[in-house]
């Protein structure tokens, strides 16, 4: 970068300051700290979603992937995005309803205050570490990209600005700073896209300059082949159902309609995103083959093909993409830490001021953990794999109890959650350590443990209190609220074209599904069926969010 | 001259999408802002 560059990233942060610490006047309570005060439109909220979840690491890790083994890496973001019309659809609107703010809250409704504060705690440092992880990730990728070696220079960079405005502003400067960063990241794909293309020689010189299976959505053999799209779908549906840091933008959403509309918008503007992030990727391939580390490959496409200022912008764009990520996920922690812990564990007397003031030092000392976990995660060794070991075991048991049972069946009783969630995370504990299963099979394995602990456990202890249980039940229906203000939501369609919309999301989940098996027998229609059946899946999702 | 519509396709979208996600926020934005200012401006108001 020349100095050209460095004004125009140190514009661009200077702003994002601005814009961030100018909502420090709108927070008046918690609510508005943790939740914008609920009052997120569906366009905001779709960016302030997207922008969350794509970070550093879909532009330089995802992109890495698919120089290395192909574009069917594309379905850990397109099934992550089916999950979001199906999470938005079905599951949110009933959180939404029940005014929490987060899912150990949820728990503490449906189970009981043990069962949330296990929870909690266990969810602040997860999201503490998981910062830590992708600051080091950000930091290790910017340098290549813009000549400047610093990791110290970068972590700052990335961390400080998003740490003071989330500091001051909560969930409503994580809101506006995420729609402003969200422009900045489509803005820079978009000037990456064809200059990388125009390089290759376009479309056909990219085609027959790369293996086919490079090409290949739906592979038989491979690591990212047809069980690899089952696995991370199954994951996404439980990342999109529980994940703190997704649920509480959700939770920002003025009414159970903005929810289900900004999570389906969400789910299908990244779809075509993700094809600027990932094309870049296989014409690295065809451009700089042989590169040791393959997340390598857009930081030197970058750097070799963007003349300067191009690449000031670009780089604006790529910081975006991170500092969306940690601030909202620094909210997350605070408010988990908050809410869960001190107004209902360390302080149960305090006044919404106290609160909020405590949930503005958990977000500034989060901010600061963060900085010290990626020191650490050098010297942590394997550490994001570590982290997806966490996942598979800590998430996928969680999902089953507070989704599955807490939300399906009446009989779950806090026994068989706390038993179930304990039985499926050392099932996965066991799977990894013991017999060095990989990470989609613990995931699995998990899943299963809890899903048969879970009720037997329940049958075997006491029946819960019916009255604990009526107001989540209550939440499938529409709630007075929604009536008061015209803004009625049923989860299962009323009317002809919601219940055609509907039909067609379901059929083009079967398509969808047939696409997948076909690519089980190498079939050379797979790619195109499952594709097809997911743009009908998604054209269902987006009329049935604006149908009732 | 070679019209690569794939590649041209994709950026399209990409297009659209950027400028609905600049144009419909801005107008949700303009919109929370005056939400926001009506409560102080009635708390500045003198009573009769």
């Amino acid at each position: 970068m020349n100095h050209l560059d460095y004004i125009i990233v140190f514009g661009f942060l200077a702003l994002t300051f601005y814009v961030g610490s100018f909502f420090y006047r709108w927070i008046g309570s918690t609510d508005d700290f943790y939740v914008a005060g609920r009052k997120l439109t569906p366009f905001i909220l779709a960016a302030v979603l997207t922008a969350t979840n794509v970070n550093l690491y879909s532009f330089v890790g995802q992109a890495g992937i698919a120089y290395k083994h192909g574009i069917s890496i594309l379905w850990q973001t397109w099934t992550g995005n089916m999950a979001l019309v199906f999470s938005g659809l079905f599951v949110l609107p009933i959180l939404r309803r029940l005014r929490i703010k987060t899912i150990p809250e949820f728990l503490e409704m449906r189970y009981s205050k043990g069962v949330r504060t296990f929870v909690a705690v266990l969810w602040v440092f997860r999201l503490a570490f998981w910062l830590g992880v992708i600051s080091y990730t950000a930091a290790i990728a910017a340098q290549p990209i813009t000549g400047l070696h610093s990791f110290t220079a970068w972590i700052l960079i990335f961390s400080v600005i998003a740490i003071i405005y989330t500091t001051l502003g909560g969930m409503w400067s994580v809101a506006f700073t995420d729609v402003m960063q969200f422009v900045f990241m489509m803005a820079g794909a978009l000037v990456v896209l064809p200059l990388a293309m125009s390089q290759v020689g376009w479309w056909p010189q990219l085609v027959a300059q790369l293996p086919a299976e490079s090409l290949t959505l739906v592979t038989q053999a491979g690591t990212y082949n047809w069980k690899f799209i089952l696995a991370i779908f199954l994951l996404g549906i439980e990342w999109a159902c529980v994940d703190q840091g997704l649920l509480q933008r959700a939770f920002g959403a003025e009414n159970t309609k903005t929810v289900a509309r900004g999570l389906v918008l969400a789910g299908i503007i990244t779809t075509p995103f993700a094809l600027l992030w990932n094309i870049p990727g296989l014409a690295s391939r065809v451009l700089y083959p042989g590169l040791e580390n393959a997340d390598m490959a857009v930081p030197t496409l970058l750097a070799n093909l963007l003349p300067n200022v191009v690449l000031g912008f670009v780089v604006c764009g790529l910081i975006s993409s991170h500092l969306s990520t940690i601030s909202g996920n620094l909210n997350g922690v605070a408010t988990i830490f908050a809410s869960d812990i001190y107004e209902r564990v360390l302080n149960r007397k305090a006044t919404d001021r106290d609160v909020l003031r405590i949930a503005r030092i958990v977000t500034a000392i989060t901010g600061i953990a963060m900085i010290v976990f990626a020191y650490l995660v050098p010297k942590l060794g394997g550490a994001v794999n570590a982290y997806l070991t966490i996942i598979a075991i800590m998430d996928m048991p969680l999902f089953v109890v507070a989704i599955l049972y807490g939300l399906l069946w009446k009989r779950a009783n806090w026994q068989g959650a706390i038993g179930g969630y304990a039985a499926g995370a050392v099932a996965g504990i066991i799977g990894t350590f013991w017999y060095e299963l990989d990470f989609n099979t613990t995931t699995f394995i998990s899943a299963g443990f809890a899903l048969v602990f879970t009720p037997v456990i329940s049958l075997l202890t006491s029946v819960p209190d019916p009255e604990k249980v009526h107001p989540i039940w209550s939440a499938r229906r529409t709630s007075e609220e929604e009536l008061r203000t015209n803004n009625v939501y049923h989860i299962l369609p009323r009317t002809a074209p919601g219940r055609v919309s509907l039909s067609i999301l379901v059929f083009g989940l079967l398509v969808f599904l047939v696409g997948v098996f076909l690519g089980s027998e190498g079939a050379a229609e797979a790619s195109f069926i499952a594709v097809a059946g997911m743009i009908l899946y998604f054209v269902g999702g987006l009329g049935r969010a604006y149908t009732n | 001259m070679y019209f690569d519509w794939i590649t041209w396709s994709i950026w399209l979208i990409g297009l659209v999408i950027l400028i609905v996600w600049i144009v419909v926020p801005l107008k949700e934005f303009k919109k929370l802002v005056a939400q926001h200012r009506k409560p102080h401006a009635e708390e500045q108001t003198p009573s009769a």
